[in-house]
């Protein structure tokens, strides 16, 4: 208005009519431009309301008329995936960290025979050499009629199978695909197999991965999440992730090499014996750690299929047997210690020694003899041991064996171990008393007594043996491992020095029944076993026998305790002659592999008679 | 009109740009895929080099290839006292004796071959001499199998072959030695 005041002011007061037609003449080329404001409006709803009607009819012949369709159409062709996680499986380590058991990323080659038919021949003789498979039987799969899925191969090493399926593809074979199949290797095969176990299809199925199998396991997670066309993730769409929780590794305190050296000296023994089964222990003396538990039958972890079920458990844990003479050690330390004799007692071994109705015999036959207790040990005398442990008061002797550790399990974390059977104190009489004093009617496992002798080994101080390092669950929630550990006295330090000085006299070649387990260099002390044997078929001593040896070296500071066990040799051999060299060699390479210098003891010269 | 040229400047710079976005997202996406795909792949190689270190690590087959190269693990320990310069124990060179049988015996042969080779009823009366003979020939045949045909496959196969075969006797022999207690 600027431009009309000072006209108004003038002189006429403005007139109306004078300012419309200006204005009319302005908004009349406006509306040639555009038209009406209210127009243009109303035509802008209708616009919108048009589209805005179509989007509505869409919507509802999408969601309401034809929703199924697509939401079929939509899971067919991505839509939201659920990828399992798979938790790692825990490795079973040696001491020094080797794999005796690893987890291995794996796949199943799947076939879809429908696809294959056509070409399965030539498939078949592709995927055999390849995957070194069977032809016959994949070609049975590839051929399959009443199914769309087939397994063609399992537990495959995912390089392996996606190299071979990319391939087979590649060469215009279809209808093959992988899936996730997790594989368990076992690297040394038949090392610590029966210590270790094995994975079926579903889960373990013996030996240390059955028994820890939840702490290995680890839990499963999952992802899921949106896809589009070719399986490419939608990116900031719906997704959520439960991680997975991989298994923890177990760490045992077995010494693969040792190990693998045990089980090749022991198949040796077993079989120039021409004996039915047999183990060795090799244990550290001041630890209590088992360096070694071997098992003959073995079997191939790898390929347990290819052994029968009874060779693929821990004989030397499950099977309970005599210990014969070796037990002598035990019975005659905890006389020492109970302060009745001396490795020095002069003892009269008559020939034979009437026990109730029975009579108590020695390996060879003799008259009277004149023997130190040095002696009964060397020799290993029944009667000399019998007749010495009649000194002991009534219940003395159960005491010291249960303190030995006889008759309870060891708990180191191997399915179903035997406690061995100490007989009670209600079943305990003199003429039992008699045989369980050299070993007879009193049954162990072999880590027990291994055990117990390394006691005297170790200065009088039993040692919980362990298997695993650290501490571990088992799955019936029991604590093991070396943390565990306990250690409590059984005998004295003197009572255990001379036990050992006799058990060197055991090595001896002019008084001693086993030459054969010194160890060239070192002082050893050991002792024999040769008991009568408990058949399999009959509940009574059938004639075969378990010949065993038990020692430590270098006796003045022993560091191993090394313990051989044969069942029913057929060579006639006893413990000297069967376990003594299997033990030389063993204790020899442990002593070589841990480096222990000899320290220049000479052996004992206690007197064996007098 | 300034104002219309950068509200419509800012609009299609706005949707130019949200569709840039939008395919690198998607090319990442397909990157993402193809890179995870490529890490399976190398891990999944990874463990199968690991595997196959493990079983060259197998105490078992390297106790097969330095027997194989004649190299026998002693049963008598030494130890060299670098202070003194003294030697401890008693070195003595491994010999036939301790050569350890790395391989399992071979399957039994069935009965079959026993009544073949003579084994009939009048062995079993002589139970000594029958046994003996029977270790014998397991002894040697799995002295054989265990060294014969890799030590052909060295190249130096008349030589090793025989050799073992002496052990494989000797071996037997140790078997045989221990009779007392």
């Amino acid at each position: 208005m600027p431009t009309t005041t000072p006209r108004g002011r003038s002189g006429r007061p403005p007139a109306p009519r004078n300012r419309r037609p200006a204005r009319a003449g302005r908004g009349r080329r406006r509306r040639s431009r555009r038209g009406q404001a209210q127009l243009r409006l109303r035509a802008g709803f209708v616009f919108i309301a048009l589209v805005l009607s179509f989007f509505g009819a869409r919507l509802v012949q999408l969601q309401g008329v034809q929703a199924a369709k697509y939401a079929t159409l939509a899971a067919s062709t991505g839509g939201t995936v659920t990828v399992a996680l798979p938790a790692e499986r825990g490795d079973i380590l040696d001491r020094n960290g080797r794999p005796l058991a690893d987890s291995v990323d794996g796949r199943m080659v799947v076939a879809d025979p429908v696809q294959t038919r056509a070409k399965a021949p030539a498939l078949a003789r592709f995927l055999s050499k390849r995957l070194h498979i069977d032809y016959f039987a994949t070609l049975s799969a590839l051929t399959r009629k009443d199914s769309r899925f087939a397994y063609v191969a399992r537990r495959v090493p995912a390089a392996l199978a996606v190299r071979v399926v990319d391939a087979a593809t590649s060469a215009g074979y279809k209808g093959l695909a992988t899936r996730n199949d997790p594989l368990r290797s076992y690297p040394d095969h038949d090392v610590a197999a029966n210590l270790v176990g094995f994975m079926g299809t579903d889960g373990p199925l013996a030996g240390l991965e059955l028994t820890f199998n939840k702490m290995l396991a680890g839990t499963d997670g999952s992802e899921t999440y949106e896809v589009g066309a070719g399986d490419n993730r939608i990116p900031l769409g719906r997704s959520t992730v439960v991680p997975a929780h991989n298994g923890t590794a177990l760490h045992t305190t077995i010494d693969e090499d040792l190990q693998w050296y045990t089980q090749r000296v022991l198949r040796q023994a077993v079989l120039g014996a021409r004996a039915d089964s047999g183990f060795a222990i090799v244990m550290d003396r001041r630890s209590g750690e088992i360096l070694s538990l071997a098992d003959y039958p073995t079997y191939d972890a790898s390929n347990p299929q290819a052994s029968p079920a009874k060779d693929r458990n821990s004989l030397a844990m499950t099977s309970p047997y005599e210990p014969g003479s070796v037990e002598k050690v035990l019975t005659l330390s905890g006389l020492i210690d109970a302060g009745k004799v001396t490795d020095r007692t002069k003892l009269l071994v008559p020939g034979e020694l009437p026990s109730g109705d029975r009579i108590i015999h020695d390996w060879f036959a003799h008259g009277t003899l004149k023997m130190t207790l040095a002696g009964v040990i060397a020799q290993s005398s029944n009667i000399g041991t019998a007749k010495a442990s009649r000194l002991y008061a009534p219940g003395q002797l159960r005491h010291y064996l249960t303190e030995f550790g006889l008759g309870q399990r060891t708990d180191i974390g191997v399915n179903g171990e035997t406690p061995g059977l100490l007989p009670s104190t209600a079943q305990w009489d003199g003429m039992l008393q008699d045989r369980i004093a050299f070993g007879q009617s009193v049954s162990v496992n072999g880590v027990q007594l291994a055990a117990a002798v390394n006691t005297i080994a170790n200065g009088g101080v039993r040692v919980a043996p362990s298997l695993i390092q650290g501490r571990a669950t088992t799955g019936t929630g029991q604590v093991v491992g070396t943390d565990e550990t306990t250690r409590h006295r059984v005998v004295s330090k003197n009572a255990a020095h001379q036990m050992t000085q006799m058990m060197e006299r055991v090595v001896d070649p002019d008084v001693g029944v086993a030459p054969q387990a010194q160890v060239p260099g070192y002082v050893v002390a050991g002792k024999t076993g040769t008991a009568q044997r408990v058949g399999a078929k009959c509940a009574c001593y059938n004639g075969e026998y378990t010949v065993s040896f038990a020692g430590f070296a270098p006796a003045d500071n022993p560091r191993f305790t090394v313990y051989v066990v044969v069942q029913n040799p057929r060579n006639g051999g006893g413990g000297g002659s069967v376990g003594g060299p299997a033990f030389s060699k063993i204790m020899s390479f442990a002593l070589r592999r841990y480096g222990v210098a000899p320290d220049g003891e000479k052996p004992s010269h206690l007197p064996t008679t007098w | 009109m300034p104002f219309l040229a950068v509200v419509s400047m800012l609009a299609v710079g706005g949707v130019v740009g949200l569709l840039l976005f939008n395919t690198s997202m998607q090319q990442a996406s397909f990157a993402a895929t193809d890179l995870q795909q490529q890490a399976d792949l190398l891990q999944a190689r990874e463990q199968s080099l690991q595997m196959r270190l493990n079983q060259l690590r197998d105490p078992q087959s390297i106790a097969l290839k330095a027997q194989r190269m004649g190299m026998v693990l002693p049963t008598s320990p030494a130890v060299l006292d670098l202070r003194s310069g003294k030697v401890l124990g008693h070195p003595a060179p491994a010999n036939r004796l301790d050569l350890l049988h790395l391989l399992p015996p071979p399957p039994p042969k069935p009965p079959a071959y026993d009544v073949q080779a003579g084994g009939s009823t009048a062995g079993t009366t002589t139970t000594g001499t029958s046994d003996g003979t029977t270790n014998e020939t397991a002894g040697n045949a799995s002295g054989d199998t265990a060294h014969g045909s890799p030590g052909r496959a060295d190249g130096t196969g008349t030589k090793g072959h025989t050799r073992h075969k002496h052990a494989g006797h000797d071996g037997h022999t140790t078997h045989q030695q221990p009779s007392g207690r």
